[in-house]
C-alpha cells in the first residue's frame, strides 16, 4: 500500500502545483480579510505567484517522472506548456487591473478564480490519465463560468456564462461517456497502459474508437474547435473583455496540451482513426474561423472567430500526427499567445467617455488619434493575419510545413486559402484604422496596457531575429511527447 | 438468478420510464419528484451491483438534498413549461434525427461490443474477497492513499465552486441595518451623547 | 573593434532616425559624425590588425536560420577582402558624413538624411562582412534600400522621385538574377556558407543539368546568374541606366552611394566569390566584355554630357567596367586596388563637384559655369587632384591601379583579353579628356552664369574642405602606399587565402612582364587626352561645337547616351504596358476579378452570411450543432470502417 513517505515523495512532481495552490489560499485569505479595495494588490500577487510557480517549474529538472500511480507525470512537455500558461495567464492577469477597476468588475475573487483555473490547468496538462484529466478540466472550466458572469447585473455577461455553463456540461458529458466507453473496453484508464494495450491489440475496436471520437468531440468542445465552437463568440461577446482575453490565451493552450497527450500518448496506436476526426475538425475550424468573421461589427466576436480559425491552424500540426506537427503545433500555441495578449490588451484600451466600446467602427481613423496604438494594432494584425516576416508568418509555416511532410496536401492547401480569406478581416481592420475619418475620439489608453502591447509587438516583429530558440524549446517538449 | 434479473429489469425499466417522464412532464415539480425516483431506482441497481455505498450516497446527496434544492427552486421559480415546449416542438425535427441516429449508433455499438483481452488484467482489483471488506472501508482504504491527489482536486473543485456561488450571489446592499456586537459593546458614553449649554433665548442649531 | 567598426554605424541611424528630432540638428550631426569617425579609427585598426598582423576573425553574433538542411548565422567574417572594404566604406562614410554638414546646411530634414546615411553604411558592412549568402543578400537589399530612400531623398522633386523607383526597378532585374543564383548555388552546394561552398567548386565543377533540351555547366549558369545580381548593382552595360539618374540625390550621396561603395559591391561580390567564379571560364570572358565594354561606352557618353554630376557618374560606370574586366582575367587584386583607389578620387571628384555646385547656387550645368576658378581655389585644387588621379597620372593613386589593371589585361593574352586591354586604352584617353573637359568648362573661361549667382559665389565652409583634404590624400597617396599589398610583391601575404586564383590565371604576377611599352601607353594616352581637352576647350573655343555639327550623328547619339533609355522604353517598358492593359482589362478585369476576387469575394460574404445565420444565439441550437458533431464523426467513422 501507499505510505505518507511516497506521497511525498509523488508530490514533488506536482510541486508547482501545490505551490500555486497555497499560495491561492492565502491570496483568498488575504482578500477576504482586506476586501474589494484590496484587489489591486491581490492581482498583483497573484501574478507574482505565478512567477513564483514558473520559477519552480523552470528549477526543476527535466526528466521524465511519474507520480500518483502513474497518473500525474512531470515532463519537458509539461514544463513548456505549463511555463506557456503562467506566462500568458500572468500576462492577462496584468491586463485586468486598470480595466477591471474601471469596468467596477475589481472582486478581489478575479484573480483568486483565475489562479485556480490555472491549476486545473497546470493539472490537465500534467494529466496521464483520464480522470485526472476530467478532475482538471472541471477545475479549469468551473472558475471560468464564474468568471464569464462575473459582472452579475449586465443580462449579457450572465447569459454568457449560462450559455458556457450549460454546453460545458454537455462537452463533460461527452468525455464521460467517452471515458466510461474507453473504460468499458480497455479497463484502464491511465494513458501508458493504454498504449501498451492498444499495442498488444490487432484489429480496430469500435468501442475505443466511439469512446475516442466522444472524448476528442468533448475537448474540442473546450478548444471552440468546430463543431463545438458555437459558444464562443457569444461567450466572448458577454464577458467581460478582461476574462475574454484570459478565456482565449491560457485554456486553449492547456486543452492542447492535453488532446496531444491524449492522442499521442494514449492513443499513439490508432493514429489511423482519429487522425480523419481531427482532419475535419480542423477543416471546418479554418473555414468556419475565415468566413463567419467577415460580417462582424464587434470586434469581440471577430476575435472569437479569429481564435477559431487558430485553433484550427494547430490542429492541422496535430493531424500531421508526426514529431514536426507537434512542434508546430507548440510552436503555433507560443505565437498565438503571445499575438493574442497584444491584440486584447489594445482591445482592453478602446474607451469612449469610459465606457468599453467594441464596435470595429470606432476604430476608424485610430491611425491619427492614436499612431502608436494604431501601429501596433497594424503589427499584430499583419502577424495574426500571416503576413510574413512577422511571427504568425513562421507559426503558420510550420504547421504548413509539417502538414505537407505528412502528406496532407489538401489541409495544407486549404489552410493556406483560408488564410488568405482570414487576412480580408484582419486587413479590414488596418484599413478603417488608417483610412477612415475619426467617429468617435478614444480615450487615452492606459500606460500599462500599452507596455504589455508594445512588448508583444516587439515581439512579434523581432521574432524573425530569433525564431530558433523557440523551435529549439518546442522541439525539447516535443521530443518528450513523440518519439520519433 | 431469476429474482437478480427480475429486480434489474424492474429497477431499469422505471429508470428509463422516469426518466422520460422528468423531461415530458406537464408540471415541472412533477419532473422533479420523478427525478427523485430515477434515483431511486439508480440506487437499486447499485446495490445489485454490490456497491451498497454508491447507492447510499445517491440517495442521501442526490434525493436528500440535491434534489430537494431542485424542488425548492422549481417551485419558487414558477417555469413556465408550456412555453418551453413550444420551442421544443420547433427543433423537433432536427432533435429527432440526431437523437435516432446517436441511438441507433449507440446500438449498434453495444451489439459490437467486446473486450480488450488484456481487460481483465487492467483492471486492478486492490481488495481480495477473503478479506470481506465492505465497500466503505475499501472505499476510505484508497481515497486518502491512492487517489490523494483526486481527493483534493475535488476539494478544489468544491472551493472553487463555492467562491463562484458566493462571488455570483453575494450583494452588499446599502443601508441595510446588521447587527454589529462589537461596536456595541465597544460603545462609550463621549461617542453618543453631548451635553450643550444653552442660552434662553436661542435653540441648538 | 570589429563590432565598433560595423555597429557604430547603426546606432547612429537609430540615434538620428529616433532621437534627431528630439535633441536637434545640430546635436544629430555632431553624435553621428563622432560614432562615423569612431567606426572609421575602428576600420583602421581593423586593417591593421586582421590585414598586417594576420588576426582574421569571424565573429558569430547568432544563430538566424536553422531548417533541415539551411543553417544561417548571423556573423561578421573579418578576412582581407571584407577589411579592405570595411576600410573604405567607413572611411569614406565618415568623410561624407562630416560634408553633409556642411552641405545640408540648408536642409529642413537634416536628421533624417543622417539616419539614411547610417543605415546605408550598416547595410553596406553587413554586406561586406557576411559569412553566407543569405546575409550578403540582406546586406544587398539593405543598400539598395537606403539608395533608393536617399536618390529619393527630396521627394517633392519629381525627377527624384522617377530616379529613385527606376533605381528600385533596374536593381530588381539584377538583384532577381541574384537570387536566383543564390537558389542554384543552395541547390548545387546543399548549404549557403562561403566556406563549404568555396571548398566544394572544384568538386562541383563541370556538373550539368538540362534545361530545354540542353546541357548546362551548372556552375557557369549559377556565377552567370550570381553576376546579373553584380551587374545591376554595379551599373555595367544593359543595367546601368539607373546610375545617371541616381545623381538626382544630394551630392553627398553620390560621392559614397554611386562612386565609392554601393556600386563596387558588385566587384566585391566577384572577388569574393573568386573560388566560385574560376571554376566559370565562360563567365569571366562574359565579364570581360562586359567590363570592356561598359568601360569605353560610358567614357563616350561622358565626353558629350553637360551636367557636372553626370558626367562624373559615368566616369564612375567607365571605372567599374575596368574593375570588371579586371576580374574578367582573375586580376581580382588588381580590381580590388582600383576599387580602393577609385573610392578616394571619385567620392573626393563627387564632393569637389559638391562644393562647386554649393558655390554656385545649385546650378549643375557646366554651361553655365566657368571662370571661376579664383574664387573657389581650394576646390579647384581637389578637383585638379582628382581628376590627375582618374587620368592615371604618375604617382596618383588612378595610375597604380589602372596600368595595373590594364598590364594585367594585356598579360591574359586571351581575345577577349586584348579587347578589354584595346577598350580600357581608348576610355584611358577619353577619361582624361573629359575630365579636362569639365575642369576647364567649369573653371575657366568667361562667367557664363549671371551676376546674382556670381556675386554669390564663394568658397565652402571648412566643415567642407576638411572631408575634400582628407580624401585628397587618399587620391595621392593610396596607390603609392598601398601598390605592394595589393599587387606588388607582398600580396599573397597581404590577400592571404581570401582571393582564389587558378593555377596559371594569375595574371597579376604575369602582368609585372609585359613589355615596357605597355605600361608607358596608358600614361601617354593619358596626356594626350588631357592635351586634346586643352586644345578644344582652352585654346580653340569653336571646335567643338564645329565637331559636333560635323559629326552630328555621332554626337546626338552619344549625347542620348547610346539611346539605351529609349531603347528601353520602347522595347520593354511600353510594351510592357500595353501588354498589362490588355492583361489588365480583358484578363484580369474581365475574367480573372469577375470569376475570381469579385466572384469569390461575392461568395465569401454569402458563405459568411450563412454561418451566422446558424449562429443564433440560442443555447439548445449549439446543443444541436455539437450533438450533430458528434453524430456525423461517429457516422463517417462507420462508413470508413
Amino acid at each position: 500500500m501507499y505510505s505518507l513517505a511516497d506521497f511525498y515523495f509523488h508530490a514533488t512532481a506536482a510541486l508547482p502545483e501545490i505551490v500555486l495552490t497555497v499560495f491561492g489560499m492565502i491570496i483568498l485569505l488575504f482578500g477576504l480579510v482586506r476586501e474589494d479595495k484590496s484587489t489591486p494588490q491581490v492581482t498583483l500577487m497573484t501574478v507574482s505567484a505565478f512567477a513564483v510557480t514558473a520559477l519552480v517549474i523552470a528549477a526543476m529538472p527535466s526528466e521524465p517522472f511519474k507520480g500518483f500511480m502513474g497518473s500525474f507525470i512531470y515532463d519537458p512537455f509539461a514544463q513548456f506548456m505549463k511555463l506557456l500558461v503562467l506566462m500568458g495567464g500572468a500576462a492577462c492577469l496584468a491586463m485586468t487591473l486598470s480595466y477591471n477597476t474601471q469596468e467596477k468588475i475589481n472582486r478581489f475573487e478575479f484573480p483568486v478564480l483565475a489562479l485556480f483555473s490555472t491549476v486545473g490547468m497546470m493539472f490537465i496538462i500534467s494529466a496521464n490519465d483520464l480522470m485526472l484529466a476530467y478532475v482538471g478540466l472541471e477545475l479549469m472550466s468551473l472558475p471560468l463560468y464564474v468568471l464569464v458572469s462575473i459582472r452579475r447585473d449586465f443580462l449579457r455577461s450572465s447569459e454568457a456564462g449560462i450559455k458556457y455553463f450549460v454546453l460545458g456540461a454537455l462537452a463533460s458529458g461527452m468525455i464521460l461517456y467517452g471515458i466510461s466507453l474507453i473504460y468499458g473496453f480497455s479497463g484502464t484508464i491511465n494513458f501508458t497502459r493504454l498504449s501498451e494495450t492498444l499495442a498488444l491489440q490487432d484489429g480496430v475496436s469500435i468501442t475505443l474508437s466511439f469512446g475516442l471520437i466522444m472524448l476528442i468531440c468533448g475537448v474540442a468542445f473546450k478548444l471552440s474547435a468546430v463543431p463545438f465552437h458555437m459558444w464562443t463568440p457569444d461567450v466572448y461577446e458577454g464577458a467581460p473583455t478582461s476574462v475574454t482575453a484570459f478565456l482565449a490565451i491560457a485554456p486553449k493552450t492547456a486543452v492542447f496540451a492535453l488532446l496531444a497527450r491524449i492522442l499521442f500518448d494514449g492513443f499513439g496506436d490508432m493514429t489511423a482513426q482519429w487522425q480523419d476526426v481531427i482532419w475535419i475538425i480542423a477543416a471546418a475550424s479554418m473555414i468556419v474561423g475565415a468566413f463567419a468573421a467577415i460580417p462582424q461589427t464587434s470586434i469581440k466576436r471577430l476575435l472569437a472567430y479569429s481564435t477559431i480559425g487558430h485553433m484550427g491552424y494547430a490542429l492541422v500540426g496535430m493531424t500531421a500526427a508526426s514529431f514536426d506537427g507537434v512542434r508546430s503545433m507548440i510552436v503555433y500555441m507560443a505565437l498565438y499567445m503571445v499575438m493574442n495578449i497584444g491584440v486584447f490588451a489594445i482591445v482592453l484600451m478602446l474607451r469612449q467617455n469610459d465606457r468599453q466600446t467594441t464596435d470595429i467602427d470606432n476604430l476608424s481613423g485610430l491611425g491619427k488619434t492614436h499612431p502608436v496604438v494604431a501601429l501596433m494594432m497594424t503589427v499584430l494584425m499583419f502577424s495574426m493575419a500571416g503576413i510574413p516576416p512577422l511571427a504568425g508568418f513562421f507559426g503558420k509555416l510550420f504547421v504548413f510545413q509539417a502538414a505537407v511532410s505528412a502528406e496532407l496536401y489538401g489541409l495544407a492547401v486549404l489552410g493556406v486559402l483560408t488564410s488568405v480569406v482570414a487576412a480580408y478581416y484582419y486587413l479590414r481592420i488596418i484599413k478603417i484604422m488608417y483610412f477612415e475619418e475619426p467617429i468617435h475620439v478614444l480615450d487615452k489608453p492606459t500606460r500599462d496596457l500599452e507596455v504589455i502591447s508594445g512588448i508583444a509587438t516587439i515581439f512579434v516583429v523581432a521574432f524573425i531575429l530569433f525564431p530558433q530558440s523557440l523551435v529549439n524549446a518546442a522541439q525539447a517538449a516535443a521530443t518528450a511527447l513523440v518519439t520519433i | 438468478m431469476i429474482v437478480e434479473a427480475i429486480v434489474f429489469y424492474m429497477f431499469s425499466t422505471i429508470l428509463l420510464l422516469s426518466g422520460i417522464m422528468v423531461i415530458s412532464a406537464r408540471n415541472p415539480v412533477h419532473s422533479v419528484l420523478f427525478l427523485i425516483l430515477g434515483f431511486f431506482n439508480a440506487a437499486g441497481l447499485f446495490v445489485l451491483l454490490g456497491a451498497e455505498f454508491l447507492a447510499m450516497i445517491l440517495v442521501i446527496v442526490y434525493v436528500g438534498a440535491v434534489a430537494v434544492l431542485f424542488l425548492f427552486v422549481v417551485m419558487m421559480l414558477n417555469v413556465d413549461m408550456s412555453r418551453m415546449r413550444d420551442n421544443l416542438k420547433k427543433n423537433m425535427t432536427v432533435a429527432a434525427v440526431v437523437g435516432f441516429v446517436l441511438l441507433g449508433e449507440l446500438v449498434w455499438i453495444f451489439s459490437n461490443w467486446h473486450f480488450s483481452e488484456d481487460a481483465e488484467l487492467n483492471v486492478q482489483t486492490p481488495f481480495s474477497a477473503e478479506d470481506a471488506m465492505d465497500n466503505t472501508r475499501a472505499l476510505g482504504e484508497v481515497m486518502y492513499t491512492d487517489y490523494m491527489l483526486f481527493f483534493q482536486m475535488a476539494g478544489l473543485v468544491l472551493l472553487v465552486a463555492m467562491i463562484g456561488a458566493i462571488t455570483l450571489t453575494l450583494r452588499h446592499r446599502p443601508g441595510v441595518k446588521r447587527q454589529k456586537i462589537n461596536e456595541q459593546v465597544n460603545r462609550q458614553v463621549k461617542d453618543v451623547l453631548r451635553v450643550e449649554q444653552v442660552e434662553s433665548g436661542s435653540g441648538i442649531v | 573593434m570589429g563590432l565598433i567598426a560595423v555597429f557604430l554605424p547603426l546606432f547612429s541611424a537609430i540615434f538620428a532616425g529616433a532621437l534627431g528630432r528630439i535633441i536637434g540638428d545640430r546635436a544629430t550631426q555632431a553624435i553621428t559624425c563622432t560614432f562615423l569617425c569612431v567606426a572609421a579609427i575602428a576600420s583602421i585598426v581593423m586593417f591593421n590588425s586582421v590585414i598586417l598582423e594576420g588576426n582574421t576573425e569571424t565573429i558569430k553574433l547568432m544563430s538566424w536560420i536553422k531548417s533541415g538542411d539551411l543553417e544561417l548565422n548571423w556573423a561578421l567574417r573579418f578576412d582581407t577582402l571584407s577589411v579592405v572594404m570595411l576600410f573604405v566604406v567607413n572611411v569614406v562614410s565618415a568623410m561624407v558624413h562630416i560634408y553633409s554638414v556642411g552641405y545640408m546646411s540648408h536642409d529642413k530634414s537634416k536628421t533624417r538624411f543622417m539616419a539614411y546615411l547610417g543605415l546605408f553604411t550598416f547595410a553596406m558592412l553587413m554586406l561586406v562582412t557576411s559569412n553566407n549568402f543569405v546575409q550578403l543578400f540582406f546586406g544587398w537589399e539593405g543598400v539598395g534600400l537606403a539608395s533608393y530612400l536617399l536618390i529619393g531623398f527630396w521627394h517633392h522633386k519629381h525627377s527624384a522621385n522617377a530616379a529613385a523607383i527606376k533605381a528600385f526597378v533596374v536593381n530588381r532585374v539584377g538583384d532577381f538574377g541574384l537570387s536566383l543564383g543564390i537558389f542554384a548555388v543552395f541547390m548545387l552546394f546543399g548549404t549557403l556558407q562561403f566556406d563549404p561552398v568555396f571548398d566544394q567548386a572544384s568538386e562541383i565543377a563541370g556538373t550539368t543539368f538540362e534545361f530545354l533540351g540542353h546541357q548546362w555547366d551548372a556552375l557557369t549558369v549559377t556565377c552567370f546568374l550570381l553576376f546579373i545580381g553584380a551587374m545591376g548593382k554595379s551599373a555595367q552595360l544593359g543595367l546601368h541606366t539607373w546610375l545617371p539618374d541616381a545623381m538626382e540625390g544630394p551630392t553627398p550621396v553620390s560621392a559614397l552611394i554611386h562612386a565609392a561603395t554601393m556600386v563596387t559591391a558588385g566587384v566585391f561580390l566577384v572577388a569574393r566569390l573568386s573560388p566560385v567564379f574560376e571554376y566559370a571560364p565562360s563567365v569571366m570572358e562574359f565579364i570581360t566584355v562586359i567590363g570592356a565594354l561598359t568601360a569605353l561606352v560610358a567614357a563616350t557618353i561622358a565626353i558629350t554630357q553637360h551636367d557636372i554630376k553626370r558626367v562624373i557618374a559615368y566616369s564612375t560606370m567607365s571605372q567599374l567596367g575596368y574593375m570588371f574586366f579586371a576580374l574578367g582575367v582573375s586580376a581580382y587584386g588588381a580590381a580590388m586596388f582600383h576599387l580602393f583607389t577609385h573610392a578616394f578620387f571619385k567620392a573626393l571628384l563627387f564632393l569637389g563637384a559638391g562644393s562647386v555646385i554649393h558655390a554656385m547656387s545649385d546650378e549643375q550645368d557646366m554651361r553655365n559655369m566657368g571662370g571661376i576658378w579664383k574664387e573657389i581655389p581650394i576646390t579647384y585644387a581637389m578637383m585638379w587632384i582628382g581628376s590627375l588621379a582618374l587620368a592615371g597620372i604618375p604617382f596618383f593613386a588612378g595610375y597604380y591601379s589602372k596600368d595595373m589593371i590594364l598590364e594585367a589585361v594585356y598579360a591574359d593574352h586571351s581575345f577577349v583579353g586584348n579587347f578589354a586591354f584595346w577598350c580600357g586604352i581608348a576610355a584611358a584617353f577619353l577619361t582624361a579628356f573629359y575630365s579636362w573637359r569639365l575642369i576647364i568648362m567649369t573653371f575657366h573661361g568667361k562667367p557664363r552664369a549671371d551676376e546674382k549667382v556670381m556675386a554669390h559665389i564663394h568658397e565652402s565652409p571648412p566643415v567642407m574642405l576638411f572631408p575634400l583634404i582628407i580624401l585628397a590624400l587618399g587620391a595621392i597617396l593610396s596607390g603609392y602606399i598601398a601598390y605592394s599589398w595589393f599587387v606588388g610583391e607582398d600580396r599573397f601575404e597581404f590577400w592571404r587565402d581570401t582571393l582564389f586564383i587558378l593555377e596559371g590565371n594569375d595574371t597579376v604576377e604575369a602582368a609585372h612582364h609585359v613589355p615596357s611599352w605597355v605600361p608607358i601607353l596608358p600614361f601617354a594616352i593619358g596626356l594626350a587626352g588631357i592635351a586634346f581637352g586643352y586644345l578644344l576647350y582652352m585654346f580653340r573655343k569653336s571646335w567643338p561645337q564645329k565637331i559636333a555639327n560635323t559629326f552630328k550623328p555621332v554626337h546626338t547619339f552619344l549625347y542620348k547616351k547610346w539611346y539605351f533609355d529609349e531603347l528601353y522604353h520602347n522595347a520593354i517598358v511600353v510594351p510592357l504596358i500595353k501588354f498589362g492593359y490588355v492583361f489588365w482589362k480583358g484578363g484580369d478585369k474581365k475574367i480573372i476579378d469577375g470569376l475570381g476576387p469579385d466572384g469569390i469575394a461575392n461568395s465569401v460574404k454569402e458563405g459568411a452570411f450563412q454561418i451566422r445565420k446558424i449562429q443564433t444565439g440560442f443555447v439548445y441550437d449549439y446543443a444541436y450543432t455539437m450533438l450533430a458533431g458528434v453524430v456525423i464523426f461517429i457516422t463517417l467513422f462507420i462508413v470508413m470502417l
